[in-house]
């Protein structure tokens, strides 16, 4: 097992969500869009990406402002699989599927306080 | 015989004996055949490596410009890199007449010092699907220069040599498994001997951030120095083996003690950055202890990378105000030999360099708050503001520091040490993420924050001239936002600062004042150096803006910094008309 695959497998166990879905190969394509957990998702913001996206993607910092905004999933997926050369690292190869989904989950659920 | 430091000051008496219309030049603009001049031997006319000699005093002794005369500084030559990602960052080297420098993407150029005429270039191929994936990339901020090559570091953790008269690989060694850790080389190599140091990312990486030796002449590794829990013992300040992934690294060139061989190199923080156990990190969280060698400066023997000594600037570091920014400056006083190293918190540590011994440390940013104070002579942290879980305001000073990584300057002429402050402080929420425990390959936090103005003011900068010993101020001038580049001092008595709106100004190095300034377009965060070729002195500085700390600019200072390019940059060279 790689190490990515076992820090993926600990999330899961972490969280008690779809331990199936968490810890398989990443190269396996699931069946079904893999469960997104807005919390694992804001655990996983934390971590990686507050450090561009300032408050926790409330407001604008070295990255743009997340919480409200208008680009559509499949666009906020792209973005973070594949990045932005200069601005913002490409995380295709360090996020599952279903971690992917749950940072999507988690700018969707920022609330837009107009800041 | 001549000690190193004795050699200097022959060579600064020696230039400044000339007067101020000649300077001692190299025959040739493009005499290629000759090596390297000794770094030792420093000032005269050539820069060679990063921190300008291994004192780390990013002076230059010439005097043909000076404060009589700087106002008749103009542009003489520019070069453009292009795809200049997240700006120039690097520090330019001269050696008998030929400047080498390089770019984003580690990428390598020598021109001829007294017209800029390209000479080579070297395009290193990389992995651009690590690069895509890096966080702190593609800059490179400087290169080293001796044995007939230059030295390079690469993103994807590869050390190359490059024939110096040629532009031709020597060697290409690859150091970091940068596919597993996403970190590589951005710091310039420091050459020592006949070997090539270099120290790779960490800070809040996973990893354990290593120190390289390798040997100059054939590029094999001699040694490497693992900055999280390099040593057995020190693998007790890791409580769970979190030193598995502690982070560290020493991502700046260092500085070398050559009448005690020694080698001094600052460290990363640790990893994760922010530590939700708050007052209990000597017991819990995800890194319990003090966590060696992080946020420490280290003595390294540079024939076997053994550790000689260390002193820890802030133990367990729970604030990301490492140790890895700034330059070790080297001076006597008072019959002592002394270091003194700002670290990133806003104090100034100055030790004694035959144990690291603490002989002062002195505050240089105003707004601090991290801890109410740092013990003058033990160094120890006073009344810390630990952070657990939760919402925490106006920490100070910002993540971004009290100060930056790029380096001050010291002149021995006015023996005044000038140093950027930054004045900014910011609001977070510690979160308790998700345990890392394997290296991996992202940034491994623990916090949201967003930066703000100090209570009672507005965030701001400094550049202030001071006795490196006490920190005694002699004079301050104010920066609306705070300069990122590197300062010169030269033996003409001026201080040259690049700030971060796209001025380069020149100021009088005993008073502060004004002299000069001209407007390169873009912000700075890079080096700037002097030298001189074909008789004429030159001041050549990296232009282009986009660095991690800079990207703050536009959130917190608005224009024209949320518009500034961030994919733009060139060397931009002047003399006098």
């Amino acid at each position: 097992m790689s190490y990515m695959n076992r820090v993926v497998a600990f999330v899961a166990v972490l969280t008690l969500t779809a331990t199936v879905a968490y810890s398989q190969d990443r190269s396996e394509t699931p069946a079904s869009p893999p469960t997104a957990d807005p919390v694992v998702g804001g655990q996983l913001f934390a971590s990686t990406c507050g450090f561009c996206h300032q408050d926790g993607g409330r407001v604008a910092g070295r990255g743009p402002k997340l919480a409200g905004t208008d680009r559509p999933d499949a666009y906020i997926l792209n973005r973070i699989r594949t990045g932005k050369e200069g601005a913002m690292p490409a995380f295709g190869r360090a996020f599952s599927e279903a971690q992917l989904r749950s940072l999507v989950a988690y700018i969707r659920s920022l609330k837009d306080e107009g800041r | 015989m001549m000690t190193f430091r004795t050699r200097v000051y022959v060579a600064v008496f020696a230039v400044v004996a000339m007067g101020t219309g000649a300077c001692s030049m190299p025959a040739s603009t493009t005499d290629m055949t000759k090596t390297s001049a000794p770094i030792a031997d420093a000032g005269g006319n050539d820069w060679t490596t990063y921190h300008g000699t291994y004192q780390s005093w990013h002076y230059s002794p010439l005097t043909q410009i000076n404060t009589d005369n700087v106002k008749r500084l103009r542009v003489a030559w520019v070069h453009h890199p292009g795809k200049s990602t997240r700006g120039l960052q690097s520090m330019p080297l001269v050696s008998n007449g030929v400047l080498y420098y390089t770019g984003s993407y580690s990428r390598v150029w020598a021109l001829e010092a007294g017209t800029g005429k390209p000479l080579w270039s070297y395009f290193p191929k990389l992995n651009d699907d690590l690069v895509a994936a890096q966080t702190h990339s593609p800059y490179t901020r400087g290169i080293a220069l001796g044995q007939g090559k230059v030295f390079v570091g690469t993103v994807d953790g590869r050390l190359i040599a490059i024939d110096q008269k040629t532009g031709q690989p020597v060697w290409d060694t690859k150091l970091v498994n940068s596919e597993k850790l996403t970190v590589g080389f951005t710091g310039a190599p420091l050459l020592v001997k006949d070997k090539v140091i270099i120290g790779s990312q960490g800070g809040e990486w996973p990893g354990r951030g290593p120190i390289f030796g390798v040997d100059a002449a054939s590029g094999k590794k001699l040694w490497e120095f693992l900055t999280v829990a390099g040593t057995e013992d020190s693998k007790k300040t890791w409580g769970n083996e979190s030193w598995r992934t502690g982070g560290g690294g020493g991502w700046m060139a260092g500085g070398y003690d050559a009448e005690t061989n020694t080698v001094w190199w600052g460290t990363g923080n640790p990893a994760p950055l922010y530590d939700w156990s708050g007052f209990e990190w000597k017991t819990s969280g995800p890194r319990p202890g003090d966590n060696l060698f992080t946020t420490s400066v280290i003595a390294l023997d540079p024939d076997t990378g053994a550790l000689k000594f260390y002193h820890q600037e802030l133990p367990h570091d729970a604030w990301d105000f490492d140790s890895a920014v700034g330059e070790f400056v080297m001076i006597d006083r008072d019959g002592r030999k002394l270091v003194v190293h700002p670290n990133k918190g806003g104090h100034v540590f100055v030790y004694d360099r035959k144990d690291a011994s603490i002989v002062n440390v002195w505050q240089l940013a105003q707004n601090i708050n991290f801890v109410k104070g740092v013990d003058p002579k033990t160094g120890a942290l006073i009344g810390r503001r630990d952070l657990p879980l939760g919402k925490h305001t106006n920490l100070c000073p910002a993540i971004a520091g009290g100060m930056s990584w790029n380096s001050g300057a010291y002149s021995p002429k006015t023996g005044l040490y000038y140093k950027i402050g930054q004045e900014w402080c910011m609001d977070l929420e510690v979160i308790k993420t998700t345990p890392i425990l394997e290296p991996q390959a992202q940034l491994d936090i623990g916090a949201n924050f967003t930066l703000r103005n100090p209570e009672g003011g507005k965030a701001h900068g400094h550049l202030s001239g001071r006795d490196p010993v006490t920190g005694q101020k002699k004079w301050e001038v104010q920066f609306p936002e705070p300069p990122l580049a590197s300062l010169l001092a030269t033996g003409g008595n001026l201080v040259f600062v690049p700030d971060s709106r796209g001025w380069l100004r020149a100021y009088n190095a005993e008073t502060g004042q004004e002299l000069w300034s001209h407007n390169n377009g873009i912000g700075h965060n890079g080096g700037i150096i002097s030298y001189a070729a074909n008789g004429k002195q030159y001041i050549a500085v990296a232009t282009g803006w986009g660095s991690l700390v800079g990207d703050e600019f536009g959130g917190l200072f608005g224009e024209p910094f949320k518009s500034m390019a961030k994919d733009a940059g060139a060397l931009v060279v002047f003399t006098l008309e």
